[in-house]
């Protein structure tokens, strides 16, 4: 903290309060900060009986522009570069200064009087700082009457910079959070819009769906469903890089390209190599556009598919996954690359499902150590839940990846399933983990059990334990907050073999791989009903590591 | 779950009707801590339960505690099969005084005298 400078307290600008009170009022209610600044300058020349006086800030290059002067010469608009002279003395030093006579003061330039013809004698000068921020300075020149200003004189001038610079950094945080607010109101509407031009939900029956799942209020990717009139269903999934506006407008651009193509361009490639084209006319500089165009003849379970730099698709298949690689590099960077066109992959689906998905899903990291949970993760749950309807699977994969990892990027998945082969045999949904699902839950399991053969006394026994299972995950997993539980219902031999899957951080990740299948977590009376009605009751491995896999198994002889 | 409470000669009757899980549990708990505050004999009606989990049950055994305690009477009536199956797998049917009959009157007609 500096000393006070001479004068300021003693006999200071105590004489001079009225003008003090009436700049700091004029500030306070100013809506034009410049212009009070101006009124500021004129009030301290008439007052200090100057000759001329003026106002300088500091720019964002570093050098200081005339913003006001009174006076016999007009210097408004006057550059100073950084140098010497009394007013950067007075800016570098961040101290007022007092030069009674200029021609004995060593710093004293004298370009500006050379310029102009006026003859400064003597300066007064306060720098304008907030904290440690220099905003510029007020220089005065020349008591009338030839005598220097006086140490009273200094003190005014810095009370009067003071109460100035105070205002002009109001001035400014309040500019900058009407921008902040104009730019969010912006960001609201293109999120709206963006969210708007997103495919509605298909219906259970449709074989293709998507969901998306924004990171921040706009999202860079997209998705398209588009059934055409003679039966097949065109699709597309992107990503556009870059976040934010920019992002999103060029996204919204793009999707509504696809929509319109589609119905004319015969075959996906033809569809990207028409987008590239819009690209490259527009001329978007440093924005690419990862993307796959396909086209789904569900008549012969046939998909077509181009993809321009997206994360190759893979196609789930018999248990195990293919990764559909070949692909072009992205959209949007040489329209020279797409000279031969697109290439197009047939991919026959033979009772599949192929899934597009962007890279938010696979780089989605996990909760433990930041760990990536990876493609594979992501295979291993849509392979966990590939007896659900494809909708409710996106939907649960999703939540899995929520409950257990932060979702860093935007995420988008798509699935394309072969109607010709319907899936049959276990039997899998995703419900609430609330109180009020109980009964919903109990019911699914009835009809589960009940379709895989088992008597009236084993289903009511896999009621039971169910419930008593569920009890507990709303309870102690999710401890009454927000969660999905996934029931699983198979049949294996002469075994009902039932899983619990919830979401929620694991009960005691060291233990659940090596606790037998006979230990259940502790509990009361609901854990004996469980054991008592079941053959087999124990944890195991979740798919993927997200959250935790209850198995409860039921023998029912043979049939 | 619906719960009916009559009173029938002081005898607090509440008869249970639908399923009992944890999404009406509280209430049914509520509801019998109600009646063993005011220490009074309970039936509890579960002819008309088609299920009943441990979350039910608990609520049963903190209100047959309470009568314990009050030296009131708790008596569980003509259990459905599912009710009964759950109270034998919890070993539960020893504990609670099961009646066959819904008739509070000849419960408490007839006081020390056994009630099955």
């Amino acid at each position: 903290m500096p000393p006070d400078p001479p004068g300021a307290v003693a006999d200071g600008p105590s004489r001079h309060l009225d003008l003090i009170a009436e700049m700091m009022a004029a500030f306070a209610r100013s809506q034009d900060v410049l212009a009070t600044l101006r009124l500021g300058l004129v009030r301290a020349v008439e007052r200090l009986e100057a000759e001329a006086g003026s106002l300088f800030l500091l720019e964002s290059d570093g050098s200081l522009h005339c913003r006001a002067a009174v006076g016999p010469v007009n210097v408004v608009g006057l550059r100073l570069a950084p140098g010497t002279g009394i007013v950067w003395r007075t800016i570098d030093s961040n101290w007022p200064q007092r030069v009674a006579d200029t021609g004995r003061d060593p710093d004293f330039a004298p370009t500006v009087d050379d310029a102009t013809g006026f003859v400064t004698r003597s300066i007064l000068c306060a720098p304008l700082t907030a904290g440690a921020e220099r905003l510029g300075a007020i220089e005065l020149f020349n008591k009338r009457g030839g005598q220097p200003f006086s140490e009273s004189d200094l003190g005014l001038l810095q009370a009067l910079a003071a109460s100035a610079a105070l205002a002009m950094i109001n001035a400014r945080l309040l500019a900058e959070l009407t921008e902040q607010e104009a730019m969010q109101r912006d960001l609201d509407l293109a999120a709206e819009i963006q969210r708007a031009m997103l495919p509605p939900p298909q219906g259970a029956d449709s074989p293709v769906h998507g969901i998306n799942r924004p990171a921040r209020r706009v999202s860079g990717d997209f998705y398209e469903i588009v059934p055409l009139p003679d039966g097949r269903i065109a699709f597309a999934i992107g990503d556009v890089s870059g976040k934010g506006m920019k992002a999103a407008l060029l996204m919204a651009r793009i999707a509504s390209l696809f929509r319109c193509l589609v119905k004319r361009e015969a075959g996906p490639g033809r569809v990207l190599a028409a987008i590239e084209s819009e690209l490259h006319e527009t001329r978007l500089v440093g924005t690419f556009v990862t993307m796959i165009a396909g086209l789904l003849d569900p008549a012969r379970g046939r998909v077509v598919l181009a993809n321009a730099g997206h994360e190759p698709p893979v196609l789930y298949h018999r248990g195990g996954f293919v990764e559909i690689a070949e692909g072009m590099p992205p959209l949007g960077i040489d329209p020279r690359l797409f000279d031969n066109g697109v290439p197009e992959t047939v991919v026959d689906l033979d009772g599949g499902a192929l899934y597009l998905f962007t890279d938010g899903l696979t780089e989605a990291r996990g909760l433990v150590g930041g760990v990536m949970l990876g493609a594979e993760g992501v295979l291993g749950l849509l392979a966990a839940f590939a007896a659900m309807p494809a909708a409710e699977r996106l939907e649960t994969v999703l939540h899995a990846l929520g409950g257990a990892v932060s979702l860093g990027d935007d995420v988008t998945l798509m699935v394309v399933e072969d109607r010709l082969r319907p899936p049959s045999g276990p039997a899998q949904r995703m419900f609430p983990a609330r109180p009020e699902a109980l009964a919903a839950i109990r019911s699914a399991v009835a009809v589960a059990v009940a379709g895989l053969g088992a008597a009236a006394g084993a289903v009511e026994a896999c009621v039971l334990a169910v419930d008593e299972a569920c009890q507990n995950i709303i309870r102690h997993a999710y401890k009454g907050g927000e969660g999905d539980i996934v029931l699983h219902v198979a049949r294996e031999g002469d075994d009902i073999v039932i899983q619990l899957m919830d979401f929620a951080a694991p009960v005691d990740p060291d233990k659940i791989v090596s606790r037998s299948l006979e230990d259940v977590r502790p509990g009361g009376l609901g854990t004996h009903l469980m054991r008592s009605v079941m053959d087999k009751v124990g944890f195991r491995p979740p798919p993927a590591g997200v959250g935790n896999l209850l198995e409860m198994v039921k023998r029912i002889g043979a049939s | 779950m619906n719960i009916t409470s009559t009173l029938h000669n002081e005898m607090a009757v509440l008869v249970l009707d639908g399923d009992v899980d944890l999404s009406c549990s509280p209430a049914l708990r509520k509801a019998l801590l109600e009646r063993t505050f005011e220490r009074r004999d309970i039936m509890v009606d579960l002819s008309g339960v088609g299920y009943i989990d441990s979350s039910g049950i608990a609520g049963l055994v903190e209100a047959y505690q309470g009568a314990r305690d009050n030296g009131t009477r708790f008596i569980l009536a003509a259990p459905s099969a599912p009710v009964l199956r759950v109270l034998r797998l919890a070993r539960l049917d020893r504990v609670f005084t099961i009646v066959d009959s819904v008739e509070p009157i000849a419960v408490v007609a007839s006081p020390g005298e056994p009630l099955s």
